[in-house]
């Protein structure tokens, strides 16, 4: 067989697992001494590395625990991880997945590019998908409105709606708006999604620059001289890779958010890169769906984020959240789907007891929507130094269900939003 | 409006010091050695990295944050070393090769490195910080300059000066003009060329490795940032003439400023405007503004 880095097989889940599992708990059927395997894909290079990693250390967090308690109805869980790559190689993975490793569902999936590829395969193999970031949607709107097998990530845009929303409130008076976001479909979507809402609560504001830079750049010195001069009352900036950093960085540099408010939907995905050095008190700034940092967080998520910690020496991203609740709805419903027997149940009830399950997740309760599209809270707040970090938090947190910033099922969402009571 | 102006070309030009030490850095090798250097940007990459160890390390023994660009300096300088296991260990096998298999080992190198530089550092981005703003910032004609970024265009000027200086004027420096020349004749001469390519090799990647330096206090290190710059650099060498030293300083220059004001005026047109320079270089006088007739 052909091993290259793109192929590899992580049989120290397996190994641990085995090692773990206590023997006196395993149920009587012949299929109990099989390990329940699960394909992942991950994200390997390229700007979102960190991103796939984050979601593959939680899933193996995950997984620890899991196999500690026994597994999944007796089964120790094995992980076959795969690149996520182009869309193309994807796919190739994803099939080799359920066909040659035969793998029992397949977690992951981040870049939308990839994941738009992967809606179609999945249905076509009968394989449960659970995706932990990325959607079918094309743009704004919906691509598999009724699928099967698959199971989608939040919808894009919802941190910038969510930024949208909160921004009248923490900054009152804003007449002018310059955004940036990189040049491709999720930094147009969000500048797209959040001017709609902004304009919903500020009729008379105006957008007087929008930048959209290749995704990959490493010096933004040249956009920020067109920011000042745009003179703009507010920078928002969709970034969430190092690229948010190194804005910060440059910003900070020439003094811009001295003179002007700042919003950053996503950069809390490199949260513990913005230094207080650099990163001022009072901007907007989101951190998705999980929030380390939360006051209000669960055991679950303490214990996370310390371990986390003491392993990898950061903190961890929003990913980690996403990837831990695919694997942990999964293990719900073929745990709902067997009745409480012991029997492995179909996968065709599997995905059935995954439609509408909620389950406790690091953030707190989330859930798969009728139509498979996961649900859970957003979180946003204001920039402050007040804390034992050297880069900044939040204070206030500001909890965002998607049910109010994600559209419904079958709409489309400039109609909804325009179509909100305000 | 002349605050803007000057903030606008001050911009473009501290994108065009980091430019142009890539694009020397490929433009030497490519005079001398004939290889079309893609690894160029992954070099960058690598003194990038190096440089927020270096000063991580600089900081944690006690040095002071006011002199951290020494040990940047040294660090993206030595780190050119690099260079030298790369063109022993690698490229002096496919020198009398086809031009595609040149092409093919310099971006297996990219590759290799940006694995490397991952499994060295993680996936993560890096920085040093908020050490940018040690120097503090600057008034110029109305507009605020970060003093580091002023640092930096210098380092670069007199980088090129250096180099100059070094091709013109020393005795190495003619010897490299006379292989870059004629490698027979010069060979033929007495010229050791392994040890010549050797070094200019190293050379070569010293000035990436040392760019990357330079820049990762104004940005934060990520593993595919030289795949970036990379492209960057082609349309320097193409305006400014493939191998000529005067040429990377002119082409980076008008690459960093035309590209500021692109993103200032029309921000759509950034990278346009420079490919439409880039082809009307090609149509109208294809060896590039500076480049020689054999170039």
């Amino acid at each position: 067989m052909r091993t290259t880095r793109r192929s590899f097989l992580r049989l120290a889940g397996a190994g641990a697992a085995a090692a773990t599992v206590r023997l006196d708990a395993a149920p009587a059927f012949a299929q109990a001494s099989h390990a329940v395997k699960l394909g992942v894909l991950a994200i390997r290079a390229g700007i979102a590395a960190p991103v796939g990693a984050a979601g593959l250390r939680g899933t193996e967090w995950w997984l620890e625990r899991v196999n500690r308690a026994g597994g999944i109805l007796g089964r120790p869980v094995q992980l076959v991880l795969e690149e996520e790559s182009s869309p193309k190689d994807t796919v190739e993975r994803y099939r080799k997945l359920v066909l040659q490793d035969k793998v029992e569902a397949v977690l992951g999936g981040i870049s939308t590019g990839v994941t738009l590829a992967l809606g179609p395969v999945a249905e076509d193999l009968g394989t449960p998908w659970l995706s932990w970031d990325g959607t079918t949607q094309k743009g704004v709107e919906e691509t598999m409105p009724n699928p099967r097998w698959a199971f989608k990530s939040v919808d894009n845009e919802v941190e910038a709606i969510v930024a949208g929303m909160l921004t009248p409130r923490y900054f009152r008076g804003i007449k002018t708006v310059a955004g940036i976001g990189n040049d491709y479909s999720y930094g147009h979507d969000c500048w797209q999604s959040y001017q709609t809402v902004l304009k919903r609560y500020v009729p008379d504001v105006k957008f007087v620059l929008e930048l959209f830079p290749r995704l990959g750049v490493t010096d933004f010195t040249s956009h920020i001289a067109a920011i000042q001069q745009s003179k703009a009352d507010l920078l928002m900036c969709s970034f969430w890779s190092g690229d948010a950093t190194i804005i910060m960085k440059q910003a900070a540099a020439v003094g811009l958010f001295k003179t002007m408010k700042g919003v950053f939907t996503t950069a809390g995905g490199v949260h513990d890169s913005l230094k207080k050095d650099f990163t001022p008190e009072g901007l907007l700034l989101g951190y998705n769906t999980m929030y380390f940092d939360d006051p209000k967080g669960s055991p679950l998520l303490k214990q996370f984020v310390r371990e986390y910690k003491a392993k990898y020496a950061e903190y961890p991203p929003y990913e980690c959240d996403h990837a831990y609740f695919c694997a942990e709805s999964y293990k719900a419903a073929v745990e709902k789907a067997a009745a409480g027997g012991t029997t492995w149940p179909e996968r065709a009830a599997v995905v059935r007891a995954l439609e509408g399950i909620e389950v406790e997740s690091l953030s707190g309760r989330r859930s798969w929507r009728q139509d498979h599209v996961q649900m859970c809270n957003f979180y946003q707040g204001i920039t402050t130094h007040r804390n034992s970090y050297d880069f900044v938090t939040i204070d206030p947190v500001e909890v965002v269900s998607t049910k109010v910033a994600m559209k419904p099922a079958g709409t489309k969402l400039f109609d909804w939003i325009n179509s909100w009571k305000i | 409006m002349t605050a803007h102006v000057v903030n606008v070309v001050l911009s473009g030009v501290f994108h065009a010091s980091i430019l142009f030490l890539v694009s020397a850095g490929l433009q030497v090798v490519f005079g001398v050695q004939k290889i079309f250097n893609l690894a160029c940007g992954s070099f960058y990459a690598l003194g990038a990295y190096v440089g927020v160890s270096a000063v991580g390390w600089y900081l944690e023994a006690g040095g002071p944050p006011a002199l951290f660009i020494a040990p940047l300096a040294v660090a993206g300088l030595a780190v050119g070393a690099v260079g030298v296991v790369v063109e022993r260990g690698l490229l002096r096998f496919v020198y009398d090769r086809d031009e595609t298999f040149q092409l093919l080992l310099t971006f297996a190198i990219v590759l290799m490195m940006e694995d490397a530089i991952r499994l060295t550092w993680g996936t993560s981005p890096r920085s040093t910080s908020g050490l940018y703003l040690t120097y503090g910032r600057v008034g110029v004609l109305g507009t605020t300059v970060p003093v580091y970024n002023l640092i930096v265009i210098g380092a670069s000027l007199a980088i090129a000066l250096l180099i100059g200086g070094l091709l013109t004027r020393t005795a190495f420096g003619r010897i490299i003009r006379a292989s870059a020349d004629n490698r027979e004749m010069a060979e033929a001469l007495g010229v050791d060329m392994r040890r010549l390519y050797a070094t200019v090799f190293a050379l070569g990647t010293a000035l990436g490795t040392l760019g990357g330096a330079l820049v990762i206090p104004a940005t934060v290190a990520m593993s595919e940032m030289g795949i970036e710059l990379i492209v960057e650099a082609f349309a320097v060498v193409v305006i400014g003439g493939l191998g000529s030293m005067r040429g990377a300083l002119v082409g980076a220059l008008v690459v960093g400023v035309l590209r500021s004001i692109a993103i200032s005026v029309y921000p759509e047109l950034e990278m346009l405007l420079i490919y439409l320079i880039v082809i009307a270089v090609l149509v109208l006088r294809p060896r590039g503004l500076f480049g020689g007739p054999r170039a």
